[in-house]
């Protein structure tokens, strides 16, 4: 039985990994739609927030979606989900503190961009929003690649 | 060249008006901003300016010196001319060339006057102890051979646009942002390719590949419009809801960010003027 043991534990890794590695993968799918999600959403706001099209209640949508989107982003980077075709860096999970300052920050700033535009000061909305936009540079400074 | 002996009056005065951490001319903080000094001289866990930052390139590895006002490890005892020609003529006041990490051949385009600026503002910073470390150039690369690198590629700029905002925003982008010492790729022998001024590389700063910047529809800035760019450049955002990262958000937050409306608007003018270059592939 004990010669066993070893051949075995492989065996049940290799079993295993694949399992694994396919669970990060998906991951990185979907943290990737989130993210384009949360940029689409941005990006809609910012021409709202800075007065390029007057879409009514819409920015109440969009803001409400941004907090959502970004109640929890930590949660989509588990441990593991730095294999495979992803621009997040080491460092997030290095510096795994720092990583979920930076994302509660999103949370924050997003929650405070909702309230300021229910609260209709357009003086108010347009710092919030220049909140949110820093929260998302300042992440994405430490934490993401860059491609192009 | 003596230093005259009362170079260290301004800074006397300075520290007894108690004036020692505001700039000592409006304008310097302002230069100070746009040509973007700090980013690079600072290290991660290092103090403001006090050097240390490395840059990994093809000609080896080049660690940022301490510019601030230290005499024994700082530039303190330098002369407001020791700095013009430094930053404008990659010389040290003994004489070396600077390997040009350091983006003279860009500073170059600076006015003396702008460049006396800095040397106010940057003479008035705290000084911090902090010995600069030795670059790691590569095995065939000496000082002798960027004096002749020197003297063989730097050249007197072009005249350059007569609309003033142009001017302005080319002032910006060139002489003081240095924009292309990322954005514009590079020969072989290390100088930025003028026929392909500000159309990106693959291999640029960190590993990392940047944009293409002139008004290339496709792959450069085209489909952008003037609001876009300005708003890019004061908050990151692109188009398209997403925010840079990376070197970039550095430029943002400790250049473009703190520049006037109207400097951004003049950048942005003189980028859509360049002429369209699509990316190499």
């Amino acid at each position: 039985m004990r010669r066993m043991l070893i051949p075995l534990i492989v065996a049940v890794a290799a079993i295993g990994a694949p399992a694994i590695a396919d669970e990060a993968e998906n991951y990185i799918k979907y943290r990737q739609a989130m993210m384009k999600a949360i940029a689409g959403h941005t990006g809609a706001s910012s021409q709202i927030v800075r007065g390029k099209i007057d879409a009514g209640s819409d920015l109440a949508m969009h803001a409400r979606a941004l907090a959502e989107l970004n109640s929890d982003l930590a949660r989509l980077f588990p441990e593991g989900s730095d294999f495979g075709e992803t621009r997040a860096k080491e460092a997030i999970w290095e510096n795994w503190d720092k990583f979920e300052q930076a994302a509660r920050a999103g949370t924050e700033a997003t929650a405070a961009f909702a309230e300021a535009v229910d609260g209709g000061d357009r003086e108010k909305i347009a710092a919030a929003f220049k909140e949110v936009g820093k929260s998302c540079k300042d992440c994405h400074k430490d934490f993401r690649q860059k491609d192009d | 060249m003596t230093r005259p002996r009362t170079a260290w009056l301004p800074g006397l005065a300075l520290l007894l008006t108690g004036a020692v951490t505001a700039s000592p001319s409006g304008d310097g903080e302002y230069l100070f901003h746009a040509a973007g000094c700090l980013a690079c001289h600072t290290a991660e866990d290092g103090e403001p300016l006090a050097g240390g930052r490395a840059f990994d390139t093809p000609f080896g590895v080049f660690y940022a010196p301490n510019i601030t006002p230290d005499k024994e490890t700082g530039i303190g005892s330098w002369s407001r001319t020791d700095f013009i020609t430094a930053l404008k003529h990659g010389r040290s006041p003994d004489g070396d060339a600077y390997y040009p990490v350091f983006p003279y051949p860009s500073y170059r385009l600076m006015s003396d006057a702008d460049a006396g600026s800095l040397y106010d503002y940057l003479m008035a910073r705290p000084p911090v102890t902090r010995e600069n470390r030795a670059h790691e150039p590569a095995w065939w690369l000496n000082r002798w051979l960027m004096q002749a690198w020197q003297w063989w590629f730097l050249e007197e700029p072009s005249p350059g646009p007569s609309d003033p905002q142009l001017q302005r925003g080319r002032y910006l982008v060139d002489a003081l942002g240095h924009c292309g010492e990322c954005h514009t790729p590079r020969t072989l022998a290390g100088t930025l390719d003028p026929d392909r001024y500000l159309a990106g590389t693959r291999e640029g700063p960190d590993g990392e590949a940047v944009p293409n910047i002139t008004p290339h529809r496709e792959t450069g800035i085209g489909k952008w419009d003037a609001d876009d760019l300005a708003y890019f450049l004061e908050s990151g955002e692109r188009p398209d809801g997403d925010y840079t990262g990376g070197l970039m958000s550095e430029v943002i937050d400790n250049t473009t960010a703190r520049l006037t409306a109207a400097d951004r608007a003049a950048m942005v003018a003189w980028l859509q003027s360049v002429t369209a270059q699509g990316s190499e592939e």
